[in-house]
C-alpha cells in the first residue's frame, strides 16, 4: 500500500460554456472527471485510487457561478458558487438560513473558499476502506470491508445498507433536502430537474454512485423554492473535531409554523445512511404540535426507529434522537 | 536573583525565517542533478518478500534505479529497518525507486511486481497473548529488551480483559516497599482496568531527506529534534566515519519525540545517492509520515491503589500490557510507574510490564511517554478516591504531592528539588478553585459543567554534555549550540546561560546551530524536556572556561594574578583598579596570539569526539571556552505541572467545550517566559487531543490502518481548544542548575490531559471511562445507557 | 496562442450564445504519446507576488507544486498535500486557499500571494509577520507561513476582528505544536498596530 502523492498525468479541459462541458463529459464518458472546486477530487487522483484520463474543469463557465432570485420568491444558486459565498450571501442568509448554516460548517475556511455547492453535494463517500482504493462493492468488487465481523465502522450507516454501508458525507445535502431544493442537470440532450430528495441514491439503486449524475451530466444549479423561504430552521453537525471532520451525525430541519404550531416540517439527518435521511415519521408526528421541548421529547425516538447499527456505530441512534430533540427545542 | 538574560524574553535568531518563508526545512533544499525517490511500502501487515520484479520499471525513461534491503544497513529484529524483506506493518518500506521527478517515480512504483507471502499478524497485544495467538514477528511477540514469545492461558486472558487482577505472567517487574502492608493499611482500595490509545506523532513537517556525496563526505539535510546527538548514530547507519558526515537540520518542523535521533528514513537517500551517483531527495508524504513517523505506545492495563483514611496513597499495584507496535520500543510502562511513584509518593508500589509487539506502526517516545498515558488514567482515580473519602480534589493531590525530600522510581532515589504543593496552591488561587468547584455538575440545558485538576511529570534534565563558546577579536561572542531546533527555542535560550555568565550584551552574541559545518559541540538529545536543564549547564561551564582563560590572559598582559580580575561590560578588569582592563575583543586577539588552550589548539581530554572536531574547526579564530558539564547532580530532575480546567459537556451530543484552562509550571527558574508559555499551551493542546480526540485504528482482519491522514487521526484544531489559556510558574530555583532552571514541555501535556479526563468524569458524576480518547460516541453511549461499542480493553479501535 | 486572452475575448463576445463549439475550450494535453516537447499550451504567465512569472505547467499540476518546485517559493509548505492542514495556504485574489488543492491552471489571470510576497519594497516585514515575531508565535514554524496568509486574508476584509473571529478565520490551519494561543495573540496585535498606523481602515 504505497502512499502515492503526486497528480498523475491527465488531460485538462477548461470549457467556457455548459454545452461544451456536457459535450466533453459525454465524449470522455467514464474516462472523464467533472471538476468543480476539486476538494473531493485531488485526493482520489493523488492516491491513484481513481484513474480518469481527463478533467473537465467547470471553473471557467461564468453562468455556473452566482446567486440570483427567481420568479416567485425562490433563489437559484449556480453549482460552481463557492461554499464561502453560499454561507455569506445576504439573500441566502435571509431566506434560507439553514443552507447558509450548513455551508458554514463544511470542512474548513479554505475548503469553503474553494469548494462549491455543486461539488459538495456531488462528493463521494468517505468510507475509509473505499477511500483506500480497495476493491469493495462500491469500487466494483464483491466485498464490503466495513460490514464485516470485525470491520471498523464507527462512521458507517445505520440505515439503508445494501451490500455497502457507506454514508453521505455532505453537510449541505441535508439542508437542500430539507429545503426541498431542485437540482438542475444538463447534458447533451438538454436540461432536466430532479428534486434534491431524489438526487441522492443509495446502494440498492446504484452502488457505485452517490447521486443520479451519470457520465455526461453537469449539475448546473440548485433552485430553492419560495415556499420554504424564511422557514424556521435548525442545523447541527456533530463531528469529532469542529474543523475538517465529516459529520458523525448531522441534522437539517426546516419548519413552517403558524401561531406557534408546526404546519409543515422537513427533518433530514446526514451520515446515517448513504443518502440524506428524511425523518418522515418525525415530520408527520410534529405537524400540528408546538415547536418545543415536550414535542421533541415525544417524537425523538421515532428518528432512529428501525436503525440497524453495525459493530461500532450504535451511538448514532441516540445521537439522531437527541438531534431531533434539539431541532424541536430551538 | 537578578539576571541580565535569564527570565527575559528575546528574539530567537531563527524566527525571522519562519515568518518570511526563508527558513529552509530539509525538503526546501534543492541541488543540481537532484533526483527524486519514492518508497514502495507494504500492503500487508506481515509478510515475506519473495520476489521484486522491477525490470519494467527500471526500463522506463527517467527512472534511475532501485534501492532494496540488500543495499542498506542491516539491523536485527526488532530494531527499525531502513528497507526490509520482512515487512511487519502496513506501510513498512520495502524498496525505493528514484526518477527524474516524483511523478515518474510513482509511475515506476506502479510497474514493479512484488510477490509477498503473507505471515501471521496481530494488531492487538491481547490477541497476540492468547494461547495460540499470532506473533508480530518471526522471532516472537514480546520485547522485554530481547525478542521472546509469551502466551497466556485462556483464563489469564479472560481475567485481564474483564478487568480482574491479572494473572498472566509479566516478563518485567519492579517494586519497592511492602505492597501487602500498604494495602492492609488502606481504608479505601480502588481497582480499575484501562486502555489508552497509541496515536501517531504527526509532526507538521514530514521527515523528508536530501542526500548527496561530495569529496567523500555524505551530506544529509534532515528533520531532527537533535543536531549533534544525531551524528554518531547517523554515521553508523550510513557506514561512514563521523567526520565524513555533513548533517544539516537547521529547522525541524515538529518532532514530539519522533525525531530524537537518527531514524531509518534519514539514511535511505544517503545509500541511494551513493548507488546512483546523484543527489537524492526523498519527500515523505503525509501517509508515509503516518507509517514511518512513529506513534505513542498504547496501554492496556490494570491498577489497584490503596488510600489511607486521610487520603494518603499507601500502595499502588500497576500492571501494563504495552503495545509496542512492530519495532523496538517500550520504556513507557516503567516511566508510567515512575510518574506515579513521584506524584503521589506511595509507600509501596509494584509495576508489572508486558511489552508486546503488534503489526502496527512503529512506536517510540511521544511527549511524556508513559507519564502522560498514566496521568490520563490515574488522575481521575485520585478524584474517585477524593469523592469516596470526602476530600477536595486539590487537597488530596496536595496531601500526596512531592516536595524536595521526595523519592521516586524503584530505587527510591532523590530529586534535585520539587515544589508541587506550591504549584497546586498557586493554581488553585489563580483559578479560583474553591469557588469554581462549586460549579461542578451544574446543568445548563443539555450541558453540564465539569471541573478538573490534573498533574504532570517528566524527568527533565541530563548532564555530562559539552558547551562551546568563542570570543572573536571583533568582540563578538559566538555561542555554539549543538541542540536541535525543535521549535521550543531552547537551542538559543540555553545559550543565554553563557551570555549571562559572560555578562555580555545579547546583541553582540551570535548563535551557531543547525549544521555540523557550524562547529557544534556534543549535545544531548533534544527530548525528554531535558534541554533547558542540561544545556544551561553546558553553556555555563563553557562560559566559565572562557572567563578563566580571559583572566589568565589579563594577568599575563596587565600583570598580577588571574584572581585579581573580574568581568563586566564585555571587559576583563582589575578589581582593584577598573581602569586596568582589556576588552573581550582584545583578549580574544591575545588568545589567538597565545594559541594553546586559549585559542582551541588544545582542549580538555574529557570532551566528546564531536566537540573535539568542532574545536578543531574554530581553533585559532578567537578565545575558546569549552568544557564538559561535570557539575554535580544530586537526583532526578523533575519537570512538574498542574492544569486546571472547566468544561461544559453536552450530554446530548457527547461534545465538550473547554471554558477555561490554566497551566502552572514547576520548572525551577523561568528561563524564557514566552517560550515556557508556548510549551505550556502547546502541551495543553496535545493533552486535549489525547483525552478527547486522537486515535489509532486498525482493522484486525487485515491489519489496515484507518487513520493515515490528519482528518482521520484528529489532532486538535483552533476550534477544539479554548480561545485563550492562562499560565503561571512557581519560579523557585533548582539548586543543581547554575541558573536554577529545569524543562517542562512534556508534563505540560500530561497535566492537561489529566485535567480534561477528570473534568469529563466530574461532569458525569464521577464516572470513569478509563480509556483515551473519550470521544463523543463514547459519551453518548454512556449517557444513553446502551453500553460501549468497543470490546473490553480493545485497543487500536474506535 | 495566448489561451487566457482568447478565453476572455470569447466570454465577452458570445457568453449569451448557445452556439459554442468544442474548440472554445482551453485544451491541455499531457498524454505522453502526443505531448509535443515544450508545447506552448503549457507555458502560462502567472501573477505571483505582483510579478509576472512565465512558467511551464502540467495540466494536472497543483499550485503548491508550481510555487515550490517551479518558482522556488518554498515558504509555501506541503504538510499533507490533501487540504487537511493548511501549511500550503496562499492568497488568490486576496482569499486564502490551500495551494495543494487547486490547479495552477485555475489561477491564470488571478493574483497569487505567498508568504514571500508580504514584505514591502524596502524589505520591511508585514505587520502580521512582525507581530508573529514579537509574540513568539511560531514554534516549529512549519505551519507558520500558512497561518500568516490566513491572518493577512482576514485582516484585508476585517480590520478589527474579535479574537473569536480570528480563531474561526484561522481554523483551517492546523498547528501540531499547539501554538494557537500565540498565533491569536499575534493577529490581535497586528490588527491593533495596523489600525493605529492607518494601514487598514
Amino acid at each position: 500500500m504505497s502512499a502515492y502523492d503526486v497528480m498523475p498525468d491527465m488531460e485538462l479541459f477548461q470549457p467556457v460554456t455548459v454545452e461544451d462541458a456536457a459535450a466533453l463529459a459525454e465524449r470522455l464518458g467514464s474516462r472523464g472527471w467533472v471538476l468543480a472546486g476539486g476538494q473531493d477530487t485531488y485526493g482520489w487522483l493523488k492516491d491513484r485510487a481513481k484513474h480518469p484520463k481527463a478533467m473537465v474543469d467547470l471553473s471557467s463557465i461564468d453562468v455556473l457561478n452566482g446567486i440570483e432570485e427567481t420568479d416567485g420568491g425562490g433563489v437559484k444558486i449556480g453549482a460552481m458558487t463557492t461554499l464561502r459565498e453560499v454561507s455569506r450571501d445576504q439573500l441566502i442568509r435571509a431566506r434560507y438560513g439553514l443552507l447558509a448554516a450548513a455551508a458554514a460548517r463544511v470542512a474548513s475556511p479554505q475548503i469553503r473558499n474553494q469548494g462549491t455547492l455543486g461539488g459538495n453535494v456531488s462528493q463521494d463517500t468517505r468510507c475509509w476502506y473505499y477511500r483506500r482504493g480497495l476493491s469493495c462493492y462500491r469500487a466494483g468488487g464483491n466485498i464490503c470491508y466495513a460490514d464485516s465481523p470485525e470491520g471498523m465502522n464507527r462512521e458507517h450507516a445505520i440505515f439503508g445498507a445494501s451490500r455497502c454501508v457507506a454514508v453521505s458525507p455532505s453537510d449541505t445535502a441535508t439542508a437542500l433536502v430539507a429545503l426541498d431544493a431542485t437540482m438542475v442537470i444538463q447534458n447533451t440532450r438538454g436540461v432536466h430537474r430532479v428534486a434534491a430528495g431524489d438526487f441522492f441514491v443509495g446502494p440498492a439503486v446504484n452502488i457505485t454512485r452517490m447521486t443520479v449524475l451519470r457520465p455526461g451530466d453537469i449539475l448546473t444549479a440548485i433552485e430553492l423554492p419560495a415556499d420554504w423561504a424564511h422557514a424556521e430552521y435548525y442545523f447541527e453537525k456533530v463531528a469529532d473535531r469542529n474543523v475538517w471532520d465529516f459529520a458523525l451525525v448531522s441534522i437539517a430541519a426546516a419548519f413552517r409554523t403558524e401561531n406557534g404550531t408546526i404546519r409543515d416540517a422537513r427533518l433530514v439527518c446526514g451520515a446515517v445512511s448513504c443518502v440524506p435521511r428524511r425523518l418522515t415519521s418525525v415530520e408527520r408526528a410534529v405537524i400540528g404540535k408546538p415547536r418545543n421541548d415536550s414535542t421533541g421529547e415525544a417524537v425523538a425516538a421515532l428518528a432512529s426507529e428501525g436503525a440497524r447499527p453495525l459493530n461500532y456505530n450504535h451511538f448514532k441512534a441516540p445521537l439522531m434522537d437527541n438531534l431531533v430533540r434539539r431541532a424541536l427545542r430551538a | 536573583m537578578s539576571y541580565l538574560h535569564i527570565g527575559k524574553n528575546f528574539t530567537p535568531p531563527d524566527i525571522h525565517g519562519k515568518v518570511t518563508g526563508k527558513a529552509r526545512y530539509a525538503e526546501d533544499y534543492s541541488v543540481d542533478g537532484m533526483v527524486y525517490a519514492r518508497l514502495y511500502t507494504s500492503p500487508m501487515p506481515h509478510a515475506r518478500v519473495v520476489e521484486i520484479d522491477a525490470d519494467e520499471a527500471l526500463a522506463m525513461e527517467g527512472v534511475f534505479g532501485i534501492l532494496t534491503a540488500e543495499d542498506v544497513y542491516p539491523t536485527e529484529a526488532p530494531a527499525p529497518t531502513l528497507l526490509t524483506n520482512e515487512p511487519v506493518y502496513v506501510g513498512d518500506p520495502i524498496f525505493a525507486i528514484a526518477a527524474i521527478d516524483e511523478k515518474t517515480a510513482e509511475d515506476a512504483l506502479k510497474k514493479v511486481r512484488v510477490k509477498l507471502e503473507p505471515l501471521p499478524f496481530s494488531v492487538d497485544p491481547v490477541t497476540s497473548l492468547k494461547p495460540d495467538g499470532p506473533s508480530a514477528r518471526l522471532e516472537g511477540n514480546i520485547y522485554p529488551r530481547e525478542m521472546r514469545s509469551l502466551h497466556w492461558s485462556a483464563e489469564d486472558v479472560e481475567r485481564f480483559v474483564t478487568g480482574r487482577e491479572p494473572t498472566g505472567p509479566a516478563p518485567s517487574e519492579w517494586s519497592y516497599g511492602d505492597l501487602e502492608a500498604g494495602f492492609d493499611n488502606a481504608a479505601l482500595i480502588l481497582e480499575e482496568s484501562f486502555v489508552t490509545t497509541g496515536y501517531a506523532h504527526m509532526s507538521m513537517e514530514p521527515r523528508s531527506v536530501l542526500s548527496y556525496w561530495q569529496n567523500g563526505r555524505c551530506h544529509v539535510h534532515g528533520s531532527t529534534q537533535s543536531q549533534s546527538f544525531v551524528v554518531p548514530f547517523l554515521a553508523r547507519m550510513l557506514g561512514i566515519e563521523q567526520k565524513d558526515l555533513v548533517f544539516v537540520a537547521e529547522y525541524c518542523g515538529g518532532g514530539f519525540g519522533s525525531k530524537i535521533s537518527a531514524y531509518p528514513v534519514l539514511a535511505i537517500p544517503g545509500y541511494f545517492s551513493k548507488k546512483l551517483g546523484r543527489p537524492v531527495m526523498l519527500r515523505i508524504t503525509r501517509e508515509e509520515e503516518y507509517y514511518v513517523g512513529s506513534a505513542r505506545v498504547g496501554f492496556q492495563g490494570w491498577i489497584k491503589a490503596g488510600f489511607t483514611r486521610e487520603g494518603r496513597v499507601s500502595a499502588v499495584d500497576l500492571y501494563i500490557v504495552q503495545d509496542l507496535g512492530s519495532q523496538q520500543a517500550g520504556g513507557d510502562a516503567s516511566s508510567a510507574g515512575g510518574a506515579i511513584s513521584i506524584l503521589y509518593q506511595p509507600d509501596a508500589m509494584r509495576l508489572r510490564d508486558v511489552p508486546v509487539l503488534t503489526n502496527t506502526t512503529p512506536r517510540g517516545p511521544q511527549r511524556g511517554p508513559g507519564q502522560n498515558q498514566i496521568a490520563a488514567i490515574f488522575e481521575p482515580m485520585m478524584d474517585k478516591a477524593a469523592r469516596e473519602l470526602g476530600l477536595d480534589p486539590v487537597a488530596i493531590r496536595r496531601l500526596n504531592a512531592p516536595d524536595s525530600s521526595a523519592t521516586l522510581n524503584a530505587n527510591q532515589g532523590p530529586v534535585t528539588s520539587a515544589y508541587m504543593k506550591e504549584a497546586l496552591d498557586r493554581g488553585a488561587e489563580l483559578f479560583g478553585w474553591s469557588e469554581r468547584i462549586k460549579k461542578s455538575g451544574q446543568r445548563n440545558g443539555s450541558k453540564v459543567t465539569g471541573i478538573g485538576v490534573g498533574q504532570g511529570y517528566h524527568s527533565a534534565g541530563a548532564n555530562g554534555f559539552d558547551g562551546l563558546v568563542r570570543i572573536t577579536p571583533d568582540g563578538r561572542i559566538h555561542l555554539h549550540s549543538g541542540v536541535g531546533n525543535l521549535g521550543t527555542y531552547s537551542y538559543a535560550a540555553t545559550t543565554r546561560a553563557a551570555a549571562e555568565a559572560l555578562k555580555c550584551n545579547w546583541e553582540n552574541c551570535i548563535v551557531h546551530h543547525g549544521s555540523t559545518e557550524e562547529n557544534l559541540p556534543w549535545s544531548s538529545y533534544q527530548a525528554g524536556s531535558n534541554t533547558t536543564f542540561t544545556h544551561t549547564r553546558a553553556n555555563y561551564v563553557a562560559a566559565e572556561d572562557a572567563i578563566r582563560k580571559m583572566k589568565l590572559i589579563a594577568a599575563q598582559v596587565l600583570g598580577g594574578t588571574p584572581d585579581q580580575y573580574d568581568i563586566a561590560d564585555e571587559r576583563v578588569f582589575d578589581i582593584g583598579n577598573a581602569a586596568r582592563s582589556l576588552t573581550y575583543g582584545e583578549v580574544a586577539a591575545k588568545a589567538v596570539e597565545l594559541g594553546g588552550e586559549f585559542s582551541g589548539e588544545t582542549w580538555p581530554e574529557d570532551i566528546h569526539e564531536v566537540t573535539q572536531r568542532a574545536v578543531q574547526g574554530i581553533a585559532g579564530t578567537g578565545l575558546i571556552g569549552v568544557a564538559k558539564d561535570n557539575l554535580p547532580v544530586r537526583g532526578t530532575v523533575p519537570g512538574l505541572t498542574v492544569g486546571f480546567i472547566e468544561i461544559e459537556l453536552d450530554l446530548e451530543t457527547g461534545k465538550h467545550e473547554i471554558v477555561d484552562f490554566l497551566a502552572v509550571a514547576e520548572c525551577g527558574t523561568v528561563l524564557h517566559p514566552l517560550g515556557l508559555a508556548g510549551q505550556l499551551r502547546g502541551g495543553a493542546v496535545w493533552g486535549f487531543g489525547m483525552a478527547g480526540l486522537e486515535r489509532h485504528v486498525y482493522d484486525p482482519q487485515n491489519g489496515l490502518p484507518a487513520n493515515v491522514g490528519y482528518y482521520q487521526t484528529r489532532p486538535p484544531t483552533y476550534l477544539d481548544i479554548p480561545a485563550h489559556m492562562e499560565w503561571s510558574a512557581v519560579d523557585i530555583a533548582d539548586p543543581d542548575n547554575p541558573v536554577g532552571s529545569r524543562g517542562v514541555g512534556e508534563p505540560a501535556m500530561g497535566s492537561a490531559t489529566a485535567a480534561l479526563m477528570c473534568a469529563l468524569s466530574d461532569a458525569l458524576g464521577g464516572h470513569l471511562f478509563n480509556r483515551t480518547p473519550v470521544t463523543p460516541d463514547v459519551v453518548v453511549n454512556h449517557v444513553s445507557g446502551q453500553g460501549q461499542s468497543h470490546g473490553p480493553l480493545a485497543t487500536n479501535t474506535f | 496562442m495566448n489561451v487566457n486572452l482568447s478565453r476572455r475575448r470569447f466570454i465577452k463576445g458570445v457568453i449569451a450564445s448557445s452556439a459554442a463549439a468544442a474548440s472554445s475550450a482551453a485544451w491541455y494535453s499531457a498524454a505522453a504519446d502526443d505531448r509535443p516537447a515544450g508545447t506552448v499550451e503549457r507555458l502560462v504567465v502567472l501573477n505571483v507576488n505582483g510579478r509576472k512569472r512565465p512558467v511551464d505547467v502540467l495540466p494536472q499540476e497543483t499550485l503548491a507544486f508550481t510555487l515550490r518546485y517551479k518558482l522556488g517559493l518554498t515558504g509555501t509548505k506541503l504538510g499533507c498535500n490533501r487540504g487537511e492542514c493548511g501549511a500550503c495556504t496562499v492568497l488568490v485574489d486576496d482569499i486564502n486557499h490551500y495551494a495543494c488543492s487547486m490547479l495552477t491552471h485555475s489561477v491564470r489571470g488571478r493574483a497569487v500571494t505567498t508568504v514571500e510576497g508580504l514584505q514591502d519594497a524596502s524589505g520591511a516585514l508585514h505587520p502580521v509577520q512582525q507581530a508573529f515575531i514579537d509574540e513568539l508565535a511560531p514554534q516549529c514554524g512549519y505551519c507558520t507561513p500558512g497561518q500568516i496568509m490566513s491572518a493577512v486574508a482576514l485582516l484585508r476584509e476585517n480590520s478589527e476582528p474579535t479574537r473569536q473571529e480570528v480563531r474561526e478565520a484561522l481554523s483551517g490551519n492546523l498547528c501540531r505544536c499547539g501554538a494557537y494561543d500565540h498565533y491569536l495573540n499575534a493577529v490581535m496585535t497586528a490588527s491593533k498596530r495596523m489600525r493605529a498606523r492607518g494601514q487598514i481602515t
